[in-house]
């Protein structure tokens, strides 16, 4: 794969030339909120972020999505096709949050067709953390600041440049297209782009001790630890809803009569009908089974199903949670570290 | 503040250890800068973990009723004393609990601290303009805060105040069982209710506008509703789906139906903790809307909540003499 130079006087023109190609998203500020939304012009680009406060599942997996319509019996028309899409700007870890919810929706026992159209016409680029925050943790979560994994370009911030670096044949495919706009990485380049990546390292202050935790959840499940965690726990959506790995559906009928839409709409497992039977029983009476199916799903069994940890480390959940219920604490605790 | 805190840890290890509470919730050092969180102290020994500062915004109300409802497997209730650390807004939401009767008096202990107006976190990370916060404390009426560069700004407490705390009435708590002494509470001033005047001055497009707007950033994760005290329906309305009365879809319509319904359930009992607002990661103008009802409950009826267990709630009383101006 190809390491290039865009110059930086030349990022307004590499985006314009992308939005004329593709329906581009790039993480810009809405109402106070950063989050990732198509963009018609360079400018709408959010200055400086850092993650946006919304994470990027939605252009994926959005908040509510009609799957079809219907009446009476008969499906009418099903979710249309997707355009070729390119998100410029995304962190490593959510990149990587990506890669886990195609274990889900494109995985050997499930097929989601709408998600899966949606990756298939989306490429990804991504730009590398030099400066993490105190909230960030991916380099417990098998990923970190300057990760490849789930781009399919990767940027290095060198300054006055970004080394840009294709790591897909998609990828590769884009940055050809683009040539023009690139030039070749001189040595002093390759420097400044290893010197940032051992400062992001260095810079990555805040860990969980990961290792060995899904072994150490399996003869947990009964264990006193959750009567005190879940306490102060408000058992609101915050920490899965921000979450990028959180993907937990509801599919409800909104008709009127017998015409009407199928959704999907997200649920929270932090939500109190969200095991609610038909029969009125519900098997997670409170916010402590909440709380450990939530942090059981993410360390135990994603691990067993998967083999990966449903937890990237990107820190919203810590930085939103309104009780200060802090995911790092939750998993030193359960360690006993 | 030194001296709140050394007094309610005191208070705190004198109570637990005479029996008189089983469990006493109050505030510890958060794991973030600017942030304190909820405890549950059932120890002696951990209340030295007890702090009391300017960042002790959560009102640890919410979790009264939940404490005092039966189990849902034994429906039994069990028994315990509960000793709460209150501000005064909090304060007025145990009141509310009482007058609602979801709190057994008897089984509480309130302990009030005089409240000298609470820090919103939202608006020094604003003033720092992106660059993150990695350490803050308080220190003789100001906020320290160092960046990520490792510059230390100095902050005037009083410029980065709650707006719920700037029209506060009441800092001293109106019910108590222990008030800790120390600093004094804050100067109450006069409410005017100015942003809400502003907000009824508008034309009736441009209040439309501005609650789409609001409205258009929530992402229904009911935080706002979890985080208030007087939220403590066991099943919300809108989560009842048999029948259902609004739609869980991010549907503009939907999200605008559970906040009216959540909203106008608070009218006449909302004490304008800033609760939900401060719990809403979207930054939403929730008090806007609470306060009209505020203001609206108090000309229509007189009525201040949260500050008498006795007075009847206007929206939960009939009165024969009752001019029912509003149907003439
Ligand atoms: S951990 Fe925090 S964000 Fe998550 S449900 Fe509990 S209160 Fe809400
Ligand atoms: S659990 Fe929290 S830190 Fe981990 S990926 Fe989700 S939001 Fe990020
Ligand atoms: S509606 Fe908001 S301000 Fe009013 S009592 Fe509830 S949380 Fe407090
Ligand atoms: S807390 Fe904010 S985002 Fe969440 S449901 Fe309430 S208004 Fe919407």
């Amino acid at each position: 794969m190809t390491e290039k130079i865009l110059t930086k006087d030349k990022q307004e023109e590499f985006l314009s030339r992308l939005i004329k190609v593709y329906q581009v998203f790039a993480p810009v500020e809405k109402e106070g909120n950063s989050l990732f939304s198509q963009i018609n012009t360079p400018e709408e680009l959010a200055e400086e972020y850092r993650n946006t406060k919304r994470p990027p599942k939605e252009l994926f997996f959005p908040h509510s999505e009609a799957l079809f319509r219907f009446r009476k019996g008969q499906v009418l028309e099903e979710n249309p096709n997707e355009v070729e899409r390119v998100i410029f700007g995304m962190r490593p870890c959510d990149a990587k949050s990506l890669t886990l919810l195609d274990m889900v929706f494109n995985g050997k026992d499930f097929k989601d067709p709408y998600f899966i159209a949606r990756r298939e016409k989306t490429t990804i680029i991504s730009i590398a953390c030099a400066r993490p925050q105190i909230t960030c943790f991916c380099t417990s979560c098998g990923t970190s600041p300057v990760s490849e994994e789930g781009s399919d370009i990767l940027l290095f911030d060198l300054g006055e440049n970004y080394l840009v670096k294709s790591i897909t044949p998609k990828g590769q495919q884009l940055i050809d297209s683009l040539g023009d706009l690139l030039t070749d990485t001189q040595e002093s380049d390759l420097k400044k782009r290893d010197e940032l990546i051992k400062t992001a390292l260095v810079e990555m202050k805040s860990e969980i001790p990961t290792e060995g935790l899904k072994e150490k959840l399996e003869g947990m499940f009964d264990s006193p630890i959750w009567e005190k965690i879940h306490l102060k726990c408000l058992g609101c959506g915050i920490c899965t809803y921000l979450c990028p790995t959180c993907h937990c559906f509801d599919i409800v009928d909104e008709a009127v009569d017998s015409e009407g839409e199928r959704v999907k709409n997200w649920d929270s497992c932090m939500y109190p009908q969200f095991t609610i039977q038909a029969s009125g029983l519900n098997p997670r009476l409170s916010n402590k089974e909440r709380l450990r199916q939530r942090m059981m799903h993410k360390f135990n069994y994603s691990v067993s199903n998967y083999g990966q940890t449903f937890c990237v480390g990107c820190g919203r959940c810590v930085r939103n949670c309104p009780v200060n219920l802090d995911i790092r604490e939750i998993v030193k605790l359960i360690s006993g570290k | 503040m030194k001296q709140i805190q050394s007094r309610l840890r005191q208070t705190a290890r004198q109570l637990l250890s005479e029996g008189k509470v089983d469990l006493l919730i109050g505030y510890r050092q958060g794991s973030l800068p600017l942030k304190t969180t909820p405890c549950f102290v059932s120890q002696e020994e951990e209340a030295v973990g007890l702090v009391w500062n300017s960042f002790c915004t959560n009102n640890l109300a919410v979790y009264l009723p939940g404490l005092f409802r039966p189990d849902p497997r034994s429906r039994k209730r069990e028994e315990k004393k509960v000793g709460i650390v209150v501000k005064g807004c909090d304060c007025r939401s145990v009141v509310g609990h009482l007058k609602e009767d979801q709190v057994p008096r008897e089984d509480l202990v309130i302990i009030g601290v005089p409240c000298q107006g609470m820090i919103d976190e939202k608006k020094i990370v604003a003033k720092l303009e992106g660059k993150e916060i990695i350490k803050a404390k308080e220190q003789d009426g100001q906020i320290l805060v160092v960046d990520e560069k490792g510059q230390e700004i100095r902050l005037a407490k009083g410029n980065f105040l709650r707006d719920s705390c700037q029209v506060c009435q009441h800092p001293v708590p109106p019910l108590y069982d222990i008030l800790i002494e120390g600093e004094t509470a804050r100067q109450a001033l006069s409410d005017e209710y100015a942003e809400v005047k502003e907000l009824e001055e508008r034309s009736i497009d441009q209040r439309w506008e501005f609650f789409q707007r609001e409205m258009s950033k929530c992402i229904r994760c009911y935080a706002c509703r979890n985080a208030c005290p007087l939220c403590y329906c066991p099943e919300c309305f809108a989560e009842q789906s048999q029948p259902r009365w609004v739609g869980t879809t991010d549907d503009p319509s939907d999200i605008m139906a559970f906040h009216l319904g959540r909203i106008f359930h608070t009218a006449g009992r909302c004490v304008d903790c800033g609760a939900c607002e401060a719990a809403c990661p979207m930054g939403i103008e929730l008090r806007k809307l609470t306060r009209k009802l505020i203001k609206d409950v108090e000309e229509l009826f007189g009525y201040e909540t949260g500050v008498s267990v006795e007075e009847p709630p206007p929206l939960a009383t009939y009165k024969l003499d009752d001019d029912d101006e509003f149907i003439k």
